[in-house]
Order: structure tokens, then C-alpha cells, then sequence
């Protein structure tokens, strides 16, 4: 009965539920931002990777793979870290930009490799029909492969996405106030002193978020699937 | 209307393609065949770049699809510097024979032992662009003229069947869309599968895919149509209706390079067969000539295990 009337004490304290809601939007603005940022940074990266071996190609080429490889090979909270302290050690920069560059950058090497993987899980065939009936190469990527790519490529940036979310809640380690960081406040002993009811109320809207994404990205691929069988 | 010169294909260590030379005439049906690895595919593929060839030149008519060779144009090696070099110390050596036999002697050297190199002097370069400058191609624009029909159909699978046809000549801006269209209704007319104009590929049978495939090709208007063992991937029962079409082709006068396992459509409709064997030509004639009467023994004992 305890942890009942923990729960409706927390739900009916308005400072609590106000801690709740700001942590809440922190954690949606940057998830939403990082993810924009990192599905801009993911195509570029990944067309850039894929194009063909030519002479002025080759130093973009290189930075990609060095980009991909420095963030896919260290820890994100490191990355945070430098992006705080070294990068953006700026007297008075917005720590909510800071984190969104943090994550769109992290989450765009991941986005360029489930992006370069789709285009290459379309048979090569398809790119030599378009090609024999003298498409250009850009045609025939816009026109035939993307359009097939995108199919294989939707369940993996759904994959990332979700862990980008949930991968937000470490903002707190460069002290912003975020939804895990009201969950750590709420619970401390100036306050419920109590940490099971914050934590579980919040691990309760990480759910619902994830959950909420999960359905929605079924529904775009339930609509792009479509098309095979008809 | 199509000339091979010389063309030799490497992938890495593996020489696939090892001194090929043919020309395919206007209205000529040619058909190719060979033991699987013996470059056949390779070879048609390299007729509209879809493999480029590591040495060697593609015309098309008067059109050069490759980068030129140099060791196909004796000027332009009598412009380098390897070239005079050798001729200077070849006169020092033997200064009784004539210009016109150390010349053959150096070419030939030359040819033989790979001798040139990247940098050959600015007038080598110039020769080379020269050539590049009047003859060579987009090679998006010649492919514009040479349907490709595939082993895998490779019909686009996120296009209806009517879309597949009208792509290309919609997206290179030849035909409006209602041209495109009524010329895509026709030829599917013509294979019976006007019903299917709206079906996704995925609903067609093997035999359809691939009549599609090349009704798809045709939509080009192409000058020449290769194929590339377009029989191979179908259930037996289907492969009647394909060659029935490509029958249809030879009989209008389509210019044809086919690349199968069908004899009997050899036998039937080729002007000449040509028989490969471990990347060269091994062999080549009229279709009486490879069937009736082989001269090579590679190519009796080829058409003793599959016959």
C-alpha cells in the first residue's frame, strides 16, 4: 500500500509532475533533433562512402570512413563528454545544442551503415537493367534502388532511433535535467526519498515512447510492403 | 555495327577474357556459346560497358564506347616516348636495316611485351585524346541503342510491368507519356499481356518476366539486342515462349547477339555460331559448319557432352 500512495503522491504533487514534464521535453527535443541530424548526416555519409573510386572522391571517402570508425569504436557518454568539455566549452552554449550535435553525430554513423546496407542488400541487377537502357547511374539509383533500398532500410533506422531515445537518458552525466535526471531528482531524499516510484513512472514513459515509434514504424512498413504483394 | 577489337578482361589475378575479336554485322544473328566460365557472358557484357574491358576497344559503328588503346593504333605508339627510345638504340645497333622493318619489329616488341607506360610524353597524349575527341561516346547515349536482356530478367521490382517499359524512354525525355504509354500498350499487346500492364513483376511467371524483359528493351527502339542466356533461369515449360519472341526478332531483321545453351535455337536462327573456350574464340561459323562438321576439338567434345 506504500508504493500506492507513493505513486498517487507523485502524480498529484505539482512540483513533481512539473520535474517530470521539463524532463520530458528534454528528452524529446533532443531525441527528435539528434535524429533529424543524424538522418541527413547517415544519407550524406552513406552516398559519399558509396560513391565510385575517382580522384576528387577520395578524400570525402576517407573522412567518412574515419568519421564512421572514431564514433562506431568509442563509448557515446565519451563522445558527450568531448562534445561538452572540449568541443562546445563555450561560456554560455546551449547545452540542449551541444547534446542534439552529440547525438545526430553518433547517431548518423550508425544511420550511414543501416543506409549502406540497404542499398547493397538491392540486387546489383536492378542497377544493370537500369543502366543497359542508358539511365544515368544517379537515375537509376533515385528511380530503381532507393525506392527498393528504403523497404530494408525502414526496420533498421526504426532499431536506431529506438536506441537513440533511450540512449539520451545519459544527458544527465553533463548535468542537464532530462527525464531519467527528474526521475534521480524526484527520488533523492530532499524530495520522496524514495526511488522505486520516480524510476518506475519513468521507465513507464520511456515505454510508452518506444512502444509509440515501434507502432508507428510497422505502419510504414506495412504501407511500403504493400506494394509487393498487389 | 558492332566491333570488338583485342578485348581482354582481368578480374584480379583471373584473365576471363584473353584476346577477343569479332564484328557483328548489320541484321546478323549471332549466337555464342561454351562451357560456363569460358568468357561468353563476359563478352557480351563487355559489348555495352556493363563490364569494361581492362584492354581493348568497343566500337559501335563509328563510335568508340572503351577509352582507346594505344597498342591498337600503331601512330599513336610511334608517338611515345618508349617508341624512340627503343628505334634509337635499335638504329645504333643494327644500322643496315630500313626504318620501315625496325618500325614493324619495335611495334611488335612493343605489343608483345606490354612495354608501354603511364606517361609517354605529350605527344603520346595528345594522340590519345585526339582519338577520344572524335570518336569516343557517352556510353548512356549508345547504350540508348543496344536492348540487354538478363539471365535474371532484373525487371525493376518496385514498378508496375506498364512502368517498367515506360521508364526509360519517359526519363531520357524520347517519347511524351502518352506516346510512351500507347508504344508500351502495344508491345505488351504483341506478347499477349496487356492485362497484366498494372501487375507488379512479382506476379508474373518466369516465362512472362522475361518476355516482359524484352518487350522492355524493345521499348527503346534499339538498333541491336543482346542477350544474355535469357533461357537459363526458366522452368522448361517456359522457355518455348521466350525463344518463340526472340525467333520473332530474327525474323524482322533485328541485329542479335545471344549468348545460350539453346542449340536448337542456334541450329535455327543464327547466321554464325561462334564457340568459346577459356576466354578466346575458339572457333566460329555458320551453325551447319560448328554443329555438323567442329573442327576444333574443344568444340566436338563441348558438343558431345551436351548434345
Amino acid at each position: 500500500m506504500d508504493f500506492l500512495s507513493k505513486i498517487i503522491e507523485l502524480f498529484s504533487t505539482e512540483k513533481y509532475m512539473d520535474s517530470i514534464w521539463e524532463g520530458l521535453k528534454l528528452t524529446l527535443t533532443i531525441s527528435i533533433l539528434a535524429a533529424l541530424l543524424g538522418l541527413v548526416l547517415g544519407v550524406i555519409v552513406a552516398l559519399v562512402g558509396m560513391a565510385k573510386d575517382s580522384w576528387a572522391m577520395k578524400l570525402p571517402k576517407l573522412l567518412c570512413k574515419i568519421y564512421i570508425t572514431i564514433i562506431r569504436g568509442t563509448p557515446m557518454a565519451l563522445q558527450l563528454f568531448i562534445m561538452a568539455y572540449v568541443i562546445f566549452a563555450i561560456r554560455g552554449f546551449p547545452l540542449v545544442i551541444t547534446a542534439t550535435i552529440a547525438f545526430g553525430v553518433n547517431s548518423g554513423a550508425y544511420v550511414a551503415e543501416n543506409i549502406r546496407a540497404g542499398i547493397l542488400s538491392v540486387d546489383i541487377g536492378q542497377t544493370e537493367a537500369g543502366r543497359a537502357l542508358g539511365l544515368t547511374g544517379a537515375t537509376t539509383m533515385a528511380k530503381i534502388v532507393i525506392p527498393q533500398a528504403i523497404k530494408n532500410v525502414i526496420p533498421a533506422i526504426g532499431n536506431e532511433l529506438i536506441a537513440l531515445i533511450k540512449e539520451t537518458s545519459i544527458v544527465s552525466m553533463i548535468g542537464m535535467y532530462d527525464l531519467t535526471m527528474a526521475a534521480k531528482i524526484i527520488g533523492s531524499g530532499n524530495n520522496m526519498a524514495s526511488y522505486i516510484v520516480p524510476m518506475a513512472v519513468v521507465a513507464l514513459f520511456y515505454l510508452a515512447i518506444v512502444y509509440l515509434l515501434t507502432f508507428g514504424i510497422k505502419l510504414i512498413e506495412k504501407r511500403l510492403r504493400a506494394g509487393d504483394k498487389r | 555495327m558492332i566491333s570488338v577489337k583485342n578485348i581482354y578482361k582481368d578480374f584480379g589475378k583471373l584473365r576471363v577474357l584473353d584476346g577477343v575479336s569479332c564484328d557483328i554485322k548489320d541484321g546478323e544473328r549471332v549466337v555464342i556459346i561454351g562451357p560456363s566460365g569460358s568468357g561468353k557472358s563476359t563478352m557480351l557484357r563487355c559489348m555495352n560497358l556493363l563490364e569494361e574491358p581492362t584492354y581493348g576497344e568497343v566500337w559501335i559503328e563509328n563510335d568508340l564506347l572503351t577509352a582507346p588503346d594505344p597498342y591498337l593504333h600503331f601512330d599513336v605508339i610511334r608517338k611515345s616516348k618508349t617508341y624512340s627510345s627503343l628505334m634509337k638504340s635499335a638504329k645504333a645497333a643494327a644500322p643496315g636495316k630500313s626504318e620501315e622493318e625496325l618500325d614493324t619489329e619495335i611495334i611488335a616488341k612493343i605489343k608483345k611485351e606490354d612495354l608501354l607506360k603511364r606517361f609517354e610524353g605529350g605527344e603520346y597524349s595528345k594522340a590519345l585524346s585526339e582519338i577520344n575527341k572524335e570518336s569516343r561516346i557517352d556510353i548512356n547515349l549508345a547504350r540508348r541503342n543496344m536492348g540487354m536482356v538478363f539471365q535474371h530478367f532484373n525487371l525493376f521490382n518496385n514498378m508496375t510491368v506498364l512502368q517498367n517499359l515506360t521508364l526509360a524512354p519517359l526519363e531520357l525525355k524520347l517519347k511524351t507519356k502518352e506516346e510512351a504509354e500507347k508504344t508500351a500498350m502495344e508491345l505488351l499487346a504483341r506478347i499477349g499481356l496487356e492485362d497484366k500492364a498494372n501487375e507488379y513483376p512479382s506476379r508474373l511467371s518466369g516465362g512472362q518476366k522475361q518476355r516482359v524483359a524484352i518487350v522492355r528493351a524493345l521499348a527503346m527502339n534499339p538498333k541491336v539486342m543482346l542477350f544474355d542466356e535469357p533461357t537459363s533461369a526458366l522452368d522448361p515449360e517456359m522457355v518455348g515462349e521466350v525463344l518463340e519472341l526472340m525467333k520473332d526478332l530474327a525474323n524482322e531483321g533485328m541485329t542479335m547477339v545471344v549468348v545460350t545453351h539453346e542449340m536448337g535455337f542456334a541450329r535455327e536462327v543464327a547466321d554464325r555460331v561462334i564457340f568459346m573456350c577459356e576466354g578466346k574464340i575458339a572457333e566460329e561459323g555458320t551453325p551447319d559448319e560448328i554443329f555438323s562438321n567442329p573442327q576444333n576439338p574443344r568444340t566436338k567434345q563441348f558438343l558431345d557432352s551436351i548434345l
